[in-house]
C-alpha cells in the first residue's frame, strides 16, 4: 500500500535539481516548430508546447497522434526539427545522454525497467549522472521509505515484479538522475484501475512537492484531475489546448480522443 | 491448356537474365576475338566463382541469412564427378586405396554429373531440413560445422579424396562455351526463382519473419525450397570444376573461397542477381590484377616487391568498405533492368 | 584413477581456454548484435605484441605479460572505434560480414608485416611443466590455465554484478536504449565491453603462448571457431552460456579422443562439430539461450 509521505518539499528526492532553477520566467521546457521524422515519415508537423516550472502539463489524443513522438524528441531518442529549450538552454542538438545530464528524465511508455537486474541496481542505474554515490544510495533508501513494496522487493529481479510494481521503480528510477523535467509515458498503461488510481495519488503528490511533468496519457479524467495545463494532439497536430479547467472531466472530447468524429 | 501467365516480375525477370546473358556472351566473345590462351582459365574460374555466387544469392540473398557451406557441397560435387569420370586405369594410379570398388570403374560424363547432383542434393536436402528450422545465427553456425565437418573427411578419407594432394588424371570435359552457357542457365533460374511465389515468400521473411508467418507463409518450406535449389548450384559449380581442371584437391573447398564468394556478392548486391554477377566479376577482374601485382612484376622499369597477402588484404577490405559505405552492395535491391528507361504508366 | 584425474584436467583446461574467448565474443554480442569475428586476430595481435616487445625491450616473461595484455586490450578498443562503429546498430549479416572483413584484413596484415612462417615466441614456455603428485602427473600449465580462467570468470561476475558500468553493459544487452536515456553514454558501454573482450583475449593468449611458443598469421582463427561454437551451443549472447559452452566443448574433445581409435583420431574435429550439429537440433536456440520472444525490442 503506498503511503504518502509527509516531508516538507526540499528533502523529497528528485524535488528540484542539484543545479540552481534556470534564470528568470522562461519556462522550464519550451517547445518550437517540432517535426518528428519516423524513418522519411513525418510524425508530428510542427508543434508548439510549453511547461512552466513546477506545473503539470498533460498530452492527450488518439493512438498515433503523435504524443509518444514527442516525447522521444525530447529525449532525443528520435531525429526531430526544431526548437527545444530546457530552462532557457537550446538541447536539440545534444546526444540522449547529454539531454538525461541536462535534466531531462524519462518513465517510457510499457516502464522498459531493467527486468535482468534487480530493483535496486535499477534504481542505481537512475542515478548514474550522479556524482556523489551516498547521495544516491541514501536516496534510494529514502525512496523505499515511500514506496515500501520497492524496498520489500530490493533485491529481486525487477522483471518479477507486477505492473503497478514496475510503474513505481520506472519513476523511482527517473527521478533518482535529479531531472528537471519528469516526462512519463501512458504510466497506466495496462494496469488495473485500483492500480492507476495509486499510480496517480503519486503524480499527485510529486506534483505537490514542484516537480515539473509532461505527462502523456490515454486516461483523460485522471490526466486531467492532476493537471494545470492540457495539449491535445491530432494526427501531430496540436488542435486545441487549455487550462485543465476547461476540460471538465474530458467527457466532452470523445471525438477528439478517439480521432472519430460525429 | 493452361496459359503460363508470368506475373510482371517475371517478365522484368526474364528481361533481366537476358541483359545479363548478353554480358556473359560478349564476355567470351571478346576473349575468342583478341584473348590469350592462358585467359581462358581465369575466365572459366571466374564463370565457375558465378555459378557458386549467383546459387548463394539464392538462399543467403533472398533470405538474408549467411551461410558458408557452399564451398562443402561444390567440393561434394566435385569429388563425385571426378572419381565417377576418370578412366579406371587413371584412378588405380591416383587413388591405389580406395575402398568400394572406387577405382575400378569409370562412368559418362552425363551419369557422372547427374550421380553428383543426385548426391549433393540429397545431402542439401538432409542439411535443409534441419537447417530451415534455426535461427538466422544458428543457420550461419550449422553452415560452418558442415563446412569443416566435410573439409575433415575431406583431408582424413585420403583413400578417397587424397587429402590436400591433387586428384589427378580427370579428362577434360567441359571448355569455355559450356560453362557460358551453364552460367546463362543459371542466371535465369536464379532471377525466376526469385520472383517465384515460393521466393517472394523467402524475402518477405526475411525482413520480418512474424509478420510474413502471421500472413500464412509457410516459411519452413520456403527457406527448405531455396537451401536445396542453391545446393544445386553449388552441384553444378562442382561438377564444371572438376570436368575442366583436370586435377582437384581438398584445399580450395575451404574458408577461403568462402570469403572469396561471400565478398563477391556482398559488393555487387546480396539481394540481386545482377548483384551477384556484377560483383564476381569485378572482383575477379580486380583479383587478377592484385596477383599479377603480388609478384612483384616490373612496373615502367620500378621492380615492385613482392607482397604476399595484398590479395588477401584488398578482399578483407573490399569486405569492411563495403559492409561500411554500402551495405546493400552496388545494386541494392535492383535488377539490371531496372536501368532501363521504365514506360511511363 | 591417475588417468581419469589426467583427463578430467585435460578436459577442465581446454575448456577453460576455450571459455575464456567464448565469453569474449559472447559480451560484446550480448549488447552489440556483433559476432566478433576479429576476435582472434586480437588472440594473435598479443601473440605478435610478445614478439616486438621481446625483441625490443626485453625478454622478462612477466612484463611481457602485461604487454599481451595491454596489446590485446588496445587492439580490441582499437578495433571497435576504428572499424566497428560505422556498422553499430546494423543487422546481424551487416555486422557479420564487417567483423570477417576485418579478420581478413589483420591476418594478411600480420603476412605483410611479419612472415607467413611461424615467428618464435617462446618465453612464456616454462609456465608448461610436469609436475608429480606421487604417481600422479600433470602439466603446471593446464592448472594455472583452470584457476586462473575461474578468477577471472568470478573477476568478471563481481565486476558486472557490483560496477555501474557492469550493470549498465547487463542492461544494454536487454534494452540500450534505455541505458542512454539514462545518462550513460553508449561509447563507454561498448569500449568497455570490447576491453573486457580484449582483457580475456589476452588472458587466453598467454596460455597459447605458453603451449606453441609461436606466432603466425593465421594462428587466432581456429580458436575462434571453437569459441564461436561454444557460444551457439550455449545460446549466443549469454554469458553464462558461454562458460558453460566452452568446458561442455572441453569434455565433448576429450570424450572423443579417449573414445576414438587411434586411427580416426583425424576425424575427433568432424565428430566434435556432428555432435554440435545434434546438440543444435535438440535445442536451435543453443542450452542457456537467453529468452527472447520474436516479437521483442531486439
Amino acid at each position: 500500500m503506498f503511503r504518502l509521505g509527509s516531508k516538507p518539499k526540499a528533502a523529497f528526492p528528485g524535488s528540484g535539481p542539484e543545479r540552481p532553477p534556470g534564470g528568470d520566467a522562461t519556462a522550464m521546457l519550451e517547445i518550437r516548430q517540432l517535426r518528428v521524422f519516423h524513418r522519411l515519415i513525418e510524425a508530428v508537423h510542427g508543434i508548439e508546447i510549453s511547461v512552466e516550472e513546477g506545473q503539470c502539463v498533460t498530452l492527450l489524443g488518439p493512438n498515433g497522434a503523435g504524443k509518444t513522438s514527442t516525447l522521444s524528441s525530447i529525449t532525443g531518442a528520435v531525429r526531430a526539427t526544431g526548437s527545444i529549450r530546457l530552462s532557457g538552454e537550446e538541447i536539440s542538438r545534444l546526444p540522449i545522454e547529454e539531454r538525461c545530464k541536462r535534466g531531462v528524465a524519462i518513465s517510457p511508455e510499457g516502464r522498459r525497467i531493467f527486468s535482468n537486474l534487480s530493483v535496486r541496481d535499477n534504481l542505481i542505474m537512475g542515478g548514474a549522472v550522479r556524482a556523489d554515490k551516498k547521495a544516491l544510495f541514501a536516496e534510494i533508501q529514502e525512496w523505499f521509505g515511500h514506496f515500501p513494496v520497492l524496498g520489500e522487493r530490493a533485491e529481486q529481479m525487477a522483471g518479477t515484479l507486477s505492473g503497478g510494481e514496475q510503474q513505481m521503480l520506472a519513476i523511482a528510477r527517473a527521478l533518482l538522475s535529479r531531472p528537471r523535467i519528469l516526462l512519463l509515458d501512458e504510466p497506466s498503461l495496462g494496469l488495473a484501475p485500483q492500480i492507476v488510481g495509486k499510480i496517480f495519488d503519486i503524480i499527485k503528490d510529486l506534483k505537490a512537492r514542484g516537480i515539473t511533468i509532461l505527462l502523456v496519457e490515454q486516461n483523460a479524467a485522471a490526466a486531467i484531475a492532476v493537471s494545470d495545463y492540457v495539449y491535445i494532439l491530432n494526427n501531430g497536430r496540436v488542435t486545441r489546448h487549455g487550462e485543465a479547467a476547461e476540460f471538465g472531466d474530458g467527457s466532452g472530447l470523445m471525438g477528439e480522443l478517439t480521432g472519430m468524429h460525429a | 491448356m493452361r496459359r503460363l501467365s508470368l506475373t510482371r516480375a517475371q517478365r522484368r525477370g526474364l528481361l533481366g537474365s537476358a541483359l545479363l546473358s548478353l554480358l556473359i556472351l560478349a564476355i567470351v566473345g571478346a576473349y575468342y576475338a583478341w584473348g590469350e590462351a592462358y585467359q581462358a582459365r581465369i575466365l572459366y574460374a571466374a564463370f565457375v566463382n558465378l555459378l557458386v555466387v549467383v546459387g548463394l544469392q539464392t538462399f543467403m540473398g533472398n533470405a538474408n541469412i549467411t551461410t558458408f557451406s557452399h564451398a562443402a557441397f561444390m567440393g561434394i560435387a566435385a569429388y563425385v564427378a571426378a572419381i565417377c569420370v576418370t578412366p579406371a586405369a587413371m584412378k588405380a594410379i591416383a587413388l591405389p586405396d580406395a575402398p568400394w570398388g572406387l577405382n575400378a570403374f569409370q562412368l559418362s560424363p552425363v551419369i557422372s554429373a547427374l550421380l553428383a547432383l543426385l548426391i549433393t542434393g540429397g545431402l542439401g536436402l538432409l542439411t535443409g531440413l534441419f537447417m530451415a528450422r534455426l535461427t538466422g545465427i544458428g543457420v550461419t553456425i550449422v553452415s560452418i560445422a558442415v563446412l569443416v565437418i566435410v573439409h575433415s573427411i575431406f583431408l582424413h578419407r585420403t583413400d578417397i579424396f587424397k587429402g590436400n594432394q591433387a586428384f589427378f588424371g580427370i579428362p577434360k570435359i567441359f571448355d569455355l562455351p559450356y560453362v557460358a552457357a551453364l552460367v546463362i542457365v543459371a542466371i535465369f533460374a536464379a532471377r525466376l526463382f526469385r520472383e517465384s511465389s515460393v521466393g517472394l515468400k523467402l524475402r518477405a521473411s526475411a525482413d520480418d519473419e512474424v509478420g510474413a508467418r502471421a500472413m500464412g507463409v509457410d516459411v519452413y518450406r520456403a527457406r527448405l525450397i531455396a537451401w536445396v535449389v542453391s545446393t544445386l548450384f553449388f552441384a553444378v559449380a562442382g561438377i564444371a570444376y572438376a570436368f575442366y581442371l583436370g586435377t582437384i584437391s581438398a584445399r580450395p573447398f575451404y574458408f577461403n573461397f568462402v570469403f572469396l564468394t561471400v565478398a563477391m556478392l556482398i559488393l555487387g548486391g546480396l539481394r540481386s542477381v545482377t548483384g551477384a554477377v556484377f560483383g564476381t566479376l569485378l572482383i575477379s577482374i580486380g583479383l587478377e590484377v592484385v596477383r599479377w601485382l603480388e609478384t612483384g612484376p616490373n612496373i615502367a622499369g620500378v621492380k615492385l616487391p613482392q607482397m604476399l597477402g595484398l590479395s588477401g588484404l584488398l578482399l578483407g577490405a573490399v569486405i569492411v568498405v563495403v559492409m561500411a559505405f554500402l551495405p546493400k552492395g552496388m545494386m541494392e535491391n535492383r535488377e539490371v533492368e531496372d536501368f532501363l528507361p521504365t514506360e511511363r504508366h | 584413477m591417475d588417468y581419469a584425474i589426467q583427463q578430467a584436467l585435460n578436459a577442465l583446461s581446454f575448456g577453460a581456454e576455450y571459455a575464456l574467448i567464448a565469453l569474449g565474443l559472447a559480451i560484446v554480442f550480448s549488447i552489440m548484435s556483433l559476432v566478433n569475428f576479429a576476435h582472434g586476430e586480437v588472440i594473435a595481435f598479443g601473440g605478435y605484441s610478445m614478439v616486438v616487445i621481446g625483441t625490443l625491450l626485453t625478454g622478462n616473461p612477466w612484463i611481457l605479460m602485461v604487454g599481451v595484455l595491454a596489446g590485446c586490450v588496445l587492439a580490441s578498443v582499437a578495433l571497435e572505434r576504428i572499424a566497428f562503429r560505422t556498422v553499430r546498430g546494423a543487422d546481424l549479416t551487416t555486422g557479420l560480414l564487417t567483423a570477417f572483413g576485418v579478420s581478413i584484413i589483420l591476418q594478411n596484415l600480420y603476412l605483410l608485416l611479419g612472415s607467413p612462417r611461424p615467428m618464435a615466441a617462446t618465453q612464456f614456455i616454462f609456465l608448461d611443466q610436469t609436475l608429480s603428485f606421487g604417481t600422479l602427473r600433470v602439466s603446471s600449465l593446464q592448472i594455472y590455465e583452470t584457476v586462473a580462467t575461474i578468477l577471472a570468470i568470478v573477476a568478471l561476475t563481481v565486476f558486472l554484478r557490483r560496477t555501474t558500468l557492469g550493470m549498465a553493459m547487463r542492461a544494454a544487452a536487454l534494452d540500450f536504449e534505455m541505458v542512454r536515456l539514462c545518462g550513460i553514454r553508449a561509447n563507454r558501454v561498448i569500449a568497455g565491453a570490447f576491453a573486457i573482450s580484449g582483457l580475456l583475449a589476452g588472458l587466453a593468449c598467454i596460455f597459447i603462448m605458453a603451449r606453441r611458443g609461436s606466432v603466425q598469421p593465421h594462428m587466432g582463427f581456429d580458436p575462434v571457431l571453437v569459441a564461436f561454437v561454444a557460444c551457439v551451443i550455449g545460446g549466443f549472447g549469454s554469458l553464462p552460456g558461454a562458460v558453460l559452452g566452452g568446458f561442455l566443448l572441453g569434455v565433448i574433445e576429450v570424450l572423443v579422443l579417449i573414445l576414438l581409435p587411434q586411427e580416426a583420431g583425424g576425424l575427433a574435429h568432424a565428430v566434435v562439430f556432428a555432435l554440435i550439429a545434434l546438440i543444435l537440433i535438440w535445442r536451435p536456440d543453443g542450452i542457456l539461450s537467453p529468452a527472447r520472444e520474436k516479437g521483442d525490442k531486439r
